[in-house]
C-alpha cells in the first residue's frame, strides 16, 4: 500500500541515523508511558511478535516493535513526532500474543495522549470531540435515518441525548473540565483555517 | 423476563436502526427486555477519545454508566465498541482506587458518583449463555430457518480483546459465534484468517482510509475464496467498515465483492420472522436482495 502520509523532514533524517545519543533520552517519558498505559514496556525483548501480529504492519512503515522499543529506551521525540503512530487499528492481537505479558496496544494509546498534549494529533480525532460536545454523539442521527426509523416504529430520535437534550450540558461539563473542546477548536482552526 | 438497560451506542440507532429494532424484538422472544438507557451518549469512541486523553474518556464512559446505576440494572448493547469503552471502563473503575477517585472528583460537578454496582453486557453473549438464553433457546426461537446458506463470522476485537482481560477464552480461534449461526438453520463458514481486524478502529477509518480499506479488502479476499453467502458480527461500526467499506473499496481500488453484511440481531430477526422492511435492511450499502431470495 502506498503510503498517504509523508515523514516530517527532521525525522527523516534522525532515522536514516541509526546511532542511539544519550542526550535525546528522556528516562521519565519511559516512566509517564507505563503509567498511563499501566503496562511494562521495559520488559519488552524486542522478539517481534507484536509487530508481526499487527494487521496494519504488512501495508505500511508501521511497526509496533519499534514504538515499544522507543519507550523503553525514552526516545520522546522520535516517537510522538512519528506519523505511524496513528496507524494502530488498536485490535490487541499484539497485546494478546506478547509473550511478555506488555500490552503493547496501550503502549501506543499512551503515547498518542503525551502527543495531543503537544498539539500532534490527526484533526479527525478532534472532529469526534466536536461533534460529541454538540450532540452527545459520535456519529450524530440524520433525516433520511430518522425517516427509517419512524418506519420501524422507533422514535425518530432515540432515547440518548437526541431525545433527551437536556443531557448534553453534562457531557459539556465533562469535556470543559478537562479543556478538551478548547483546545480541539483552536487546533482544528490552526489546521484548516 | 430479564431486564437490562439498552446502551445504543451512535452507528446502530443513527446508520442501521434495523439492528436497534431487531435487538429489541429477538431479545424479548428470548426472555430478555431491553430498557431505555435515557441520557446516553456516545461511550464514547475508543480509538478516538482513548487516543486523546484517556482521563476524557474514563469520565465520559462512566457517565453513561451511573444513568444504569441510578436505573439498577445492568447494561447490554450491541457494539464491540461500545463494549471497550462501557466493559472496560466499569472493570478498570471497580478495580483501581486512584482512577475511580479521581473520576468520581470530575463527575462531581454534575451530581453523580460511580460506584460500580451494576455489570455491562454484549448481547450476543447474554444470547450465548445458556444460564440466560442459550443456543438451544435461540434454535427453538427459529420460524424461518436460514438453510441452505453458507455464512461467515467476523468476531471483531473489542469484544474478546485484550484476552487476559476478558473472559471468552481463546481469541485465536473462537467458535462460539459459529454454534449461533448453525442454531439459525444456516451452514457457519470458516475462512482465512479470521480473527483479522476490520480496519476501521483506532482512529484509522478517520486518519487514513485507504489504509484502513487495505485491511477490509484483505479479509474480503478471505471470505470471497470461501464462496460465502452473508458475513454476520456483533459490531455496527465493522459492520459500516465491511457494508459502505464495500464501496469506497469499489471506489478506490476497482473492485466489487457485494456480500451482504449483517448484524447477527438483523440475522436472527429474519430466522425469528421479521421482514427485511422491518429490518431496515434497504438502508445497506451493500444489497441483502442475493441472500434474501435464498433464505426467503
Amino acid at each position: 500500500m502506498a503510503r498517504t502520509k509523508g515523514y516530517p523532514e527532521a525525522l527523516e533524517k534522525k532515522l536514516a541515523d541509526t546511532r542511539l545519543y544519550e542526550d535525546e533520552r528522556h528516562p521519565e517519558f519511559t516512566k509517564t508511558v507505563e503509567k498511563i498505559s499501566m503496562t511494562i514496556p521495559h520488559m519488552c525483548y524486542q522478539c517481534g511478535t507484536c509487530t508481526a501480529s499487527c494487521p496494519s504492519a504488512p501495508r505500511s512503515s508501521y511497526r509496533i516493535r519499534k514504538f515499544v522499543r522507543r519507550g523503553l529506551l525514552g526516545l520522546e521525540d522520535e516517537a510522538l513526532t512519528d506519523p505511524d503512530l496513528w496507524l494502530c487499528t488498536t485490535c490487541y492481537s499484539c497485546t494478546d500474543r506478547c509473550p511478555r505479558d506488555i500490552a503493547p496496544t496501550d503502549v501506543i494509546m499512551a503515547m498518542r495522549n503525551l502527543a495531543f498534549k503537544r498539539d500532534i494529533i490527526p484533526v479527525n480525532f478532534l472532529k469526534t470531540v466536536q461533534a460529541i460536545y454538540t450532540t452527545g454523539h459520535g456519529v450524530p442521527n440524520n433525516d433520511v435515518n430518522r425517516a427509517a426509523r419512524k418506519k420501524l416504529g422507533l422514535p425518530a430520535d432515540p432515547p440518548t441525548t437526541h431525545g433527551f437534550p437536556k443531557y448534553v450540558k453534562g457531557i459539556q461539563y465533562i469535556l470543559d473540565y478537562f479543556e478538551l473542546k478548547k483546545n480541539a477548536d483552536r487546533i482544528v482552526k490552526e489546521r484548516e483555517g | 423476563m430479564r431486564e437490562y438497560a439498552f446502551f445504543l451506542g451512535c452507528i446502530a440507532p443513527n446508520r442501521y436502526p434495523g439492528a436497534e429494532s431487531a435487538s429489541y424484538k429477538t431479545a424479548e422472544k428470548l426472555g430478555i427486555k431491553l430498557l431505555d438507557l435515557e441520557g446516553a451518549s456516545c461511550c464514547p469512541a475508543p480509538g478516538a477519545f482513548g487516543s486523546i486523553d484517556l482521563n476524557v474518556w474514563y469520565a465520559m464512559a462512566a457517565r453513561n454508566l451511573v444513568l444504569a446505576e441510578q436505573m439498577k440494572k445492568d447494561i447490554a448493547l450491541i457494539c464491540n465498541g461500545c463494549y471497550k469503552s462501557i466493559w472496560e471502563v466499569n472493570h478498570k473503575l471497580k478495580h483501581h482506587k486512584e482512577l475511580r477517585e479521581g473520576v468520581n472528583e470530575v463527575l462531581k460537578g454534575i451530581d453523580m458518583e460511580f460506584k460500580g454496582t451494576i455489570d455491562v453486557w454484549h448481547l450476543a453473549e447474554l444470547f450465548y449463555d445458556p444460564a440466560i438464553v442459550g443456543v438451544q433457546k435461540i434454535r427453538d426461537s427459529v420460524k424461518v430457518p436460514l438453510t441452505g446458506t453458507r455464512i461467515a463470522v467476523h468476531y471483531g476485537c473489542h469484544l474478546m480483546k485484550p484476552r487476559k482481560e476478558r473472559h471468552f477464552g481463546t481469541t485465536e480461534h473462537p467458535t462460539w459465534m459459529e454454534e449461533m449461526v448453525a442454531a439459525l438453520g444456516a451452514e457457519p463458514v470458516e475462512y482465512r484468517n479470521k480473527m483479522l481486524c476490520c480496519g476501521a478502529g483506532g482512529g484509522v477509518r478517520g486518519y487514513d482510509l485507504v489504509h484502513s480499506l487495505d485491511i477490509t479488502n484483505e479479509k474480503m479476499i478471505n471470505l470471497m475464496e470461501a464462496k460465502v453467502d452473508a458475513l454476520t458480527e456483533v459490531c455496527p461500526f465493522c459492520q459500516l467498515q465491511f457494508d459502505r467499506g464495500q464501496i469506497e473499496i469499489q471506489e478506490k481500488f476497482g473492485v466489487s465483492y457485494n456480500l451482504p453484511v449483517l448484524h447477527y440481531c438483523e440475522l436472527l430477526g429474519l430466522a425469528q420472522g421479521m421482514t427485511p422492511q422491518e429490518l431496515a435492511l434497504d438502508l445497506h450499502g451493500i444489497s441483502c436482495e442475493p441472500f434474501l431470495k435464498k433464505v426467503l
